[in-house]
């Protein structure tokens, strides 16, 4: 399917105990709603509505679901481009959500953010130069000379040819304008970066360019990235773990490998289900799991689990009771009444969805993170 | 650029040229005649004698011809002869006035320094309090200042000039006291005192005006700046980790005064146009009182020759705005 | 008694030494406000009052009118007659004589030539000149000497005093206007707009219908005068405003033609500031009766002409009926206030010419209906008049303006009580007074039943007003539609009285020619009915002094004694 893709020839070291990098605890991000001539404050769209979990360093945290499921905006609410309604992020040691102002500003660089839409990402009036070099003034200190260096020297690492270093974002191609955002995101020398479908607007033959060259740059630089997509493919070449996301929540977190080959929550089942198969032989078998019925409204998410309008093993206890992400297996997050979990208690509605440490532990240490 | 904007010009030629032929039947065929300020003592057979003196009684295509030569040739070599005392049409007739008996350009001369500076200061003021207004109600939409500034520049572009003006002059200058209801145009500032006075006898023309100018122009940069706001770049922009100051001030700013910028270009004929309604209220006289009195009075030359030169500012006011547009905007290019 | 003799006397020195020693240029600043502001300041090329008024501060004629309307000298030595000598026995000619040593504002000396030059300028062909009227039959201007001036007629002239009298005939200076003669009057726009002159007043600068600056002359011809350095004659606006500005804010000392509707007067004079000054002319708001028939039945080019006589109102008793049934005093109270008062002539002054006719200012409703049904003409089944199956339809128009749609629909509804069915209809000013030969809209053209306007005569003498009644004034096709007989009236009778007014001299008997006139067209004959002699109405402040309000000549006939009061 993706011909160009070179094979990861990296390994992960899991059972190195490190503690994560990123830490998210039960954040939410309601959008108010405004209605009638007075705009009277009556309801929210719980874009995201309580969503914990770690990404540790050097990882690839994949993000999927299907659109509107609020993947973007747990990406800009955890670097707070967005201002969250309640939960805590930790990236290296901050607060995030907590930090003033001017302290948030200084912390900017170390986590950075790649844009679905590289045209729209970009000041059209500003030059390559300007826009990867305006962090630089901001952030670095550099005089003129050494920044100039700094931003070939980024052109360079990303592909960038030094003689566009004048042109504006609309002179470029697609790819290239990716790339842009790349090396604008790369310029601070991020430990994080969010990338939001950064290949979703490019071209197929592309898309494989850039997603070599984040994987390049996350070699070279020890980058922690999460990824979001709704290309299941190419979340399975380069995240390390999944999390699959339904209606402001996370459905499943688990190892890539696992869940691609056996997703527990119905959901993520039914989700990878439409995924073609490398294997011709189990492509073969594949059963596509049609799911009936809309996504509900975020305005309006159904009591219980977010799922159970949909759920093809829907139980009585589902339209009641909410699932907590809970450790099903080793290494393995799940938010289902079907596995049974020592963590799950009866509480309805649980506002303590404290998941287990990722595969590498340090559980104990996030509980303290814990709303 | 360059030759775009001459092709832009060399077109805009027949066009105008059009236009002038148009306003001069109109204004031809509008009925009333020069003659009905004159009072009815003045006997019938002296009122043909002016009308020929004044040369309307010909056809219309030949005082239409006769115009377009005066227009185009005589009033720019008049003005050659003054600058390098040559003598190229000397003796030629100028554009000449039926009201006045004498040239249009001293008339029109005499009236552009007090529309400058009046509906001119109206515009920049007001100008200058949309554009903050603006960013300001983009950057806390729904807030009260939001919603205040959404009411009264409603209020500035429904109420007309003619109620505020003739309010303002009740409150301020009738029962106040604290404003002239009069503008005196032979006011010449050479001290504090004359400035202050000018100053007070500008202060409500400009309010009344700059209020319906900011009206328009406050509504034009909150909504561009709210859909910049809203673009991917900004958040960039922040995610950069740059202060909010330079977030709003020069990245959504300077792209959302794209659009401003040519909207304001598109108003500058406006001003030379002057406020008609208000030059009248505060006896400001300059074109636009120019222009109402020559169409009360049935004065061709002049109506031809005011809206002619409205026509050609307009057509060069767009061409400056796309021009504009091009520079402030890398995205256009014209070639 | 004696101490009180000789005190009563020091105080009448102290008095008569204030004005006396009074200084010229000693009162400072003086704000004049007229709304319609002048476009040229040469009265030779516009016949506008505004112009001619604003004109009247800087150049003056050899003789005007006094506020009575009594004939004064300016720049002549005293008014020519025929017992001073001045004016031959034969009416034939009439010799002026200048006062010595008159100077112009640029201080060069006032000469007979400049007199004569003053009629050559009005009469050079293609000059357009407004004023033309004030010269014809004059055979020759002559020069003996440089201060006297004989102007001879061709034919005897029984009211000699037109040609340089008044503010319509100042005297220019030749010395500026040499190179201005006829069509290249135009060409000298600083002469037009700045013109040097020997009234109290000389142009500082001129901008078009806005602001002219002026100030003293500082070689007026008494030394004493005027009391004011400066004067701004400032235009724009509108009557409301203008009045406001003397009354209200007190931002101008004095304002022109003020008409304002009667409730604001009384408002505005409540403001303390000023006060209305009013005096009544010879502007007579009338409706003029259509003698012919204006059906638009009728072929282009003979409607409205003395081929075919109007099928109603060439009934006399419908014209009568028609006057009767208006009540003039209701008009006034309605439509001007303390500026009109109801009349039933068409010269309502000067007294020497002015009927005594008072006959029409009551309303006569019930008299009027007995005339129409005298007459035969009986309510039809719709309650509209008839007679020989003639139906009582009338076309009323007249132009634009509050006040006249006012009156309209007062006299709409009076005439409707009378059983007659009335169509109003209004036409814009510029088009109504236009004069357009090719417009069917304009007041001379009368494609109308009625008419309602306001006339005036210039000066003091009715006699070609009056005249403009003659046969011979129709307007037709054939004249382009000119003239000023609007009524298309013609009597014999009426046309020996005219010949036999321009050939006497005895104001007696020129008085009694003119009143008898007046009633031939008014109430003997209803062709024109007289509404309301309409007066000037201006505005001055309480500060101003020495205003006197004039009909006869320029409002600004005097400014060269105005003063500050307080
Ligand atoms: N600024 C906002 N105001 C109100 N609602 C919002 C706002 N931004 C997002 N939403 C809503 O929140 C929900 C999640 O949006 P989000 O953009 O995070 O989805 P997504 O998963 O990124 O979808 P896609 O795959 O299409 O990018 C959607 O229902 C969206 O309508
Ligand atoms: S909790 Fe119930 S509804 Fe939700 S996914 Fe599991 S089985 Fe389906
Ligand atoms: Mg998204």
């Amino acid at each position: 399917m993706l011909p160009m893709l070179r094979p990861r020839g990296r390994t992960m070291m899991l059972d190195a105990p490190a503690p994560a990098l990123v830490q998210v605890r039960d954040l939410k991000m309601y959008f108010p709603i405004h209605t009638g001539v007075l705009r009277r404050h009556t309801g929210d769209v719980k874009a995201v509505d309580g969503v914990s979990f770690d990404i540790m360093a050097g990882e690839t945290l994949g993000l999927v679901g299907e659109s509107g499921c609020g993947k973007s905006t747990v990406g800009r609410a955890l670097i707070r481009l967005y201002e969250p309604t309640a939960g805590s992020v930790r990236i290296a040691g901050d607060d995030i959500l907590s930090l003033a102002p001017e302290a948030l500003r200084r912390k900017r660089p170390e986590m950075q953010m790649v844009f679905q839409d590289p045209q729209a990402s970009l000041n059209p009036r500003m030059t390559l130069a300007q826009i990867i070099g305006e962090p630089l003034i901001e952030h670095s200190g550099l005089n003129p000379t050494d920044r100039l260096a700094r931003i070939y020297e980024l052109m360079d690492q990303t592909g960038l040819n030094r003689r566009f270093a004048n042109r504006y974002p609309h002179e470029f191609s697609g790819g290239q304008r990716q790339r842009i955002g790349i090396a604008r995101a790369l310029a601070l020398n991020p430990k994080f970066i969010v990338c939001d479908e950064p290949i979703a607007a490019l071209d197929v033959s592309i898309q494989a360019q850039v997603v070599n060259l984040l994987e390049d740059l996350q070699d070279r630089l020890g980058l922690t990235y999460l990824f979001i997509s709704h290309d299941l493919s190419m979340v399975r070449h380069i995240a390390d773990r999944v999390a699959v996301m339904y209606l402001g929540r996370i459905a499943e977190l688990s190892p890539r490998d696992a869940l691609y080959a056996r997703p527990l929550h119905p959901y993520a089942e039914a989700l990878l289900s439409a995924v073609p198969e490398p294997d011709p032989d189990r492509e073969g078998s594949r059963q596509r799991i049609i799911l009936q019925g809309d996504v509900p409204s975020p305005a309006n998410p159904p009591t219980g689990c977010a799922f159970c309008t949909r759920c093809p093993k829907v139980m009585e206890i589902c339209t009641t009771t909410r699932p907590i992400l809970a450790e099903v297996e080793p290494g393995r997050q799940v938010a289902c009444h079907l596995y049974p979990s020592e963590a799950r208690s009866n509480q309805p509605n649980s506002r303590h969805a404290a998941p287990s440490g990722s595969t590498g532990g340090g559980s104990s240490q996030h509980q303290q993170h814990g709303v | 650029m360059l030759t775009y904007a001459l092709r832009r010009l060399l077109l805009a030629i027949p066009t105008l040229l059009l236009i002038s032929l148009v306003i001069f039947l109109l204004v031809d065929l509008a009925p009333g005649s020069p003659m009905s300020e004159i009072p009815l003592t003045v006997p019938p057979e002296v009122r043909l004698k002016m009308i020929a003196a004044m040369g309307a009684d010909q056809p219309v295509f030949v005082r239409y011809v006769l115009w377009l030569r005066q227009f185009f040739w005589v009033e720019p070599m008049h003005q050659v002869d003054l600058l390098f005392g040559s003598h190229i049409v000397e003796g030629q007739q100028r554009i000449i006035s039926y009201q006045t008996r004498g040239p249009v350009f001293t008339v029109i001369g005499e009236r552009i320094p007090q529309t400058l500076t009046v509906i001119g200061t109206a515009y920049l003021v007001g100008v200058l309090i949309a554009v903050p207004i603006g960013i300001y109600s983009a950057y806390r939409q729904y807030s009260w200042f939001d919603q205040l500034g959404t009411f009264i520049a409603m209020l500035g572009y429904s109420v007309p000039t003619f109620f505020t003006g003739v309010l303002m002059i009740v409150i301020f200058a009738i029962k106040l006291h604290w404003f002239p209801s009069i503008y005196n145009t032979s006011l010449k500032v050479t001290d504090w005192a004359s400035l202050l006075a000018q100053i007070r006898q500008m202060a409500l023309p400009v309010l009344v005006l700059s209020l319906f100018n900011a009206a328009e122009i406050s509504r034009y940069t909150r909504s561009s700046m709210l859909e910049n706001l809203g673009q991917d770049y900004v958040r960039t922009a922040r995610a950069k980790g740059m202060g909010e100051g330079t977030v709003v001030l020069k990245h959504v700013l300077r792209n959302s005064l794209i659009p401003v910028v040519t909207v304001i270009a598109l108003g500058i004929p406006g001003i030379f146009g002057g406020a008609i309604i208000t030059e009248n209220v505060f006896k400001v006289n300059g074109i636009g009182a120019a222009l109402i009195g020559a169409i009360h009075a049935n004065d061709l030359p002049m109506v031809q020759t005011l809206t002619f030169i409205f026509a050609v500012l307009i057509v060069v006011f767009n061409l400056i705005a796309d021009i504009l547009y091009g520079v402030l905007d890398p995205r256009i290019r014209y070639d | 008694m004696k101490l009180k003799a000789t005190l009563l006397g020091a105080a009448a020195i102290l008095a008569m030494a204030g004005a006396a020693f009074a200084e010229r240029g000693s009162d400072g600043h003086v704000n004049v406000l007229y709304w319609q502001a002048p476009s040229i300041l040469n009265p030779y090329l516009s016949g506008g009052t505004k112009d001619l008024e604003s004109s009247s501060l800087i150049l003056e004629p050899l003789a005007g009118f006094d506020e009575k309307g009594a004939l004064f000298p300016r720049l002549a030595t005293e008014i020519p007659t025929v017992e001073n000598g001045g004016l031959a026995k034969d009416l034939t000619s009439i010799t002026w004589k200048l006062k010595p040593d008159l100077k112009w504002s640029d201080g060069t000396p006032v000469t007979s030539a400049d007199v004569k030059f003053s009629y050559d300028y009005c009469k050079a062909p293609d000059g357009g000149c407004a004023q033309a009227s004030k010269y014809e039959g004059i055979k020759s201007v002559e020069t003996p000497d440089a201060t006297t001036v004989v102007v001879t007629f061709d034919a005897p002239k029984p009211n000699p005093y037109l040609a340089f009298v008044g503010a319509t005939s100042p005297i220019i200076q030749k010395a500026q206007f040499e190179k201005c003669l006829g069509a290249a009057a135009p060409t000298c726009t600083e002469a037009n707009n700045g013109p040097i002159g020997t009234g109290p007043f000389k142009v500082v600068s001129f901008k078009t219908n806005d602001t002219v600056e002026l100030e003293a002359n500082p070689n007026y011809r008494d030394p004493a005068k005027p009391a004011f350095a400066t004067m701004t004659l400032k235009g724009g606006g509108d009557a409301e405003a203008a009045a406001r500005a003397v009354m209200e804010t007190g931002e101008f000392d004095y304002a022109w033609n003020t008409q304002v509707n009667p409730e604001l007067q009384t408002q505005m004079t409540a403001g303390g500031k000023g006060h209305f000054v009013n005096g009544f002319g010879t502007l007579v708001e009338r409706i003029e009766m259509n003698l012919t028939d204006p059906s638009s039945d009728l072929p282009e080019g003979e409607r409205s002409t003395v081929k075919h006589p109007h099928p109603i109102l060439s009934d006399i008793n419908v014209r009568k009926a028609l006057s009767m049934a208006i009540d003039r005093q209701a008009l006034v109270d309605v439509g001007y206030g303390t500026a009109g008062q109801p009349t039933c002539n068409l010269v309502p002054a000067p007294e020497a010419y002015a009927s005594d006719n008072t006959g029409c200012l009551k309303q006569d409703m019930a008299g009027a209906k007995k005339l129409l049904d005298d007459a035969g003409w009986k309510p039809g089944a719709d309650g509209i008049r008839e007679k020989d199956g003639k139906k009582l339809h009338i076309l009323f128009q007249t132009s634009v303006n509050p006040v006249r749609q006012d009156f309209q629909s007062l006299i709409k509804s009076w005439w409707t009580d009378l059983g007659v069915d009335v169509e109003l209809k209004s036409v814009d000013a510029s088009v109504f007074f236009g004069g357009d030969a090719g417009s069917p809209d304009t007041f001379q053209k009368f494609y109308a039943d009625v008419e309602m306007y306001a006339n005036n005569f210039d000066g003091t003498d009715p006699e070609a007003y009056l005249a403009g009644y003659k046969c011979d004034k129709i307007p037709s096709p054939a004249t382009q539609w000119q003239g000023e007989n609007i009524n298309r009236f013609c009597n014999a009778d009426y046309d020996k009285l005219a010949a036999e007014m321009s050939a006497t001299a005895d104001i007696a008997k020129r008085g009694e020619l003119a009143k008898k006139m007046n009633d031939m067209l008014t109430k003997d004959s209803m062709t024109i009915v007289p509404l309301v002699d309409r007066g000037r109405l201006s505005a001055t402040s309480n500060t101003l002094g020495g205003v006197v309000l004039n009909v006869w000549d320029s409002e600004l006939w005097n400014a060269q004694d105005w003063t500050r009061t307080k």
